[in-house]
């Protein structure tokens, strides 16, 4: 890791299977973000996206040995662990009977006090908005979107048709939309 | 006219969540990276090699392989020859054996000495 290139995912993944420690620190940079930001916009819920993205990292740790390079994207594959684990905890929740889509949003306590009100207001609502979608919708809207993966990456997140993909971000769209749209004026874009 | 307003806030909305992701917890942060040190760790501390496969092959696996195995067979074999065929001048196991069971005197049985005794004052 001394080149002034910065190396791959892959290739780290490659040198902390070799023992490399700073390896590890630099992914945990790289992805950890990624999947706990997307684990906690799918759940809506911090505490769970933290065990998410935990679990997820210690299956990519696990996997390095074994990672063929230049077979999948690491990002590509993170994203399906943690899409799978969402969808493994969203079960158990209800076999005992929580609808956690039912909750209300929580409130991110690592927004700093400088953002204003109207910021705070938006994120709270797109939150709200997503989590009253249906879950595979969400999770296509939240991969699309906000972690901008192509249609093709995401069928191959979610095991499903690229057509799929774009059936599932358009209805998503719509029912965004539609839920958003009584708030255009409280979220300060006018009567458009 | 306001379908495509509402798209462009949809993508006001999308760009700011883009920009402001949720930060990692720092305690996250650390926990992923002890997982890190803990998995790397499990691969450099040699675990002793877990017998597998059947009777036989473990068996030769606890004796050591096939040379200490072949080892084992050669005395075995060796033992075997000498106890049928061994040199003359040793005494035949069988007959040592038939005779030890045969002969019931003990010298120095409290009775019999009595009697040595005995005869030795005559």
């Amino acid at each position: 890791m001394t080149s002034g290139a910065a190396p791959s995912d892959d290739a780290l993944l490659v040198l902390f299977a070799n023992g490399d420690g700073q390896a590890a620190a630099e992914l945990t940079t790289r992805l950890g973000p990624r999947a706990f930001g997307t684990a906690f916009r799918v759940l809506g819920n911090r505490a769970e996206a933290e065990d998410v993205a935990q679990e997820a990292m210690v299956r990519l740790w696990r996997i390095a040995p074994k990672w063929e390079q230049g077979k999948a994207k690491v990002s590509t594959w993170l994203y399906r662990v943690v899409m799978n684990l969402c969808i493994d905890l969203k079960r158990r929740q209800r076999g005992g009977h929580v609808d956690l889509d039912a909750v209300p949003e929580p409130e991110d306590p690592a927004r700093s006090a400088a953002e204003t009100l109207q910021e705070r207001a938006r994120w709270d609502a797109l939150q709200g908005a997503l989590m009253q979608l249906p879950e595979r919708q969400r999770q296509a809207v939240v991969l699309r979107h906000i972690e901008e993966l192509t249609n093709p990456e995401i069928a191959g997140v979610m095991d499903i048709s690229v057509e799929a993909v774009e059936s599932l971000t358009a209805r998503g769209k719509r029912a965004l939309a539609k839920a958003l749209a009584g708030r255009r004026e409280e979220l300060g874009y006018g009567d458009g | 006219m306001a379908e495509h307003g509402k798209d462009m806030d949809l993508d006001d909305l999308f760009a700011m969540a883009r920009d402001e992701r949720p930060e990692m917890p720092a305690g996250l942060q650390s926990a992923i990276l002890a997982d890190a040190a803990a998995v790397q760790a499990g691969w450099t501390t040699p675990q002793p090699e877990p017998l597998r496969g059947g009777f036989w092959l473990q068996l030769r696996q606890a004796v050591g392989g096939w040379p200490s195995l072949g080892g084992m067979v050669a005395a075995s074999a060796a033992g075997l020859w000498i106890g049928f065929t061994g040199p003359d001048f040793l005494p035949d196991p069988v007959t040592l054996i038939s005779a030890s069971a045969e002969e019931e005197f003990v010298p120095y049985d409290s009775y019999d000495l009595a009697v040595l005794l005995a005869e030795d004052t005559q």
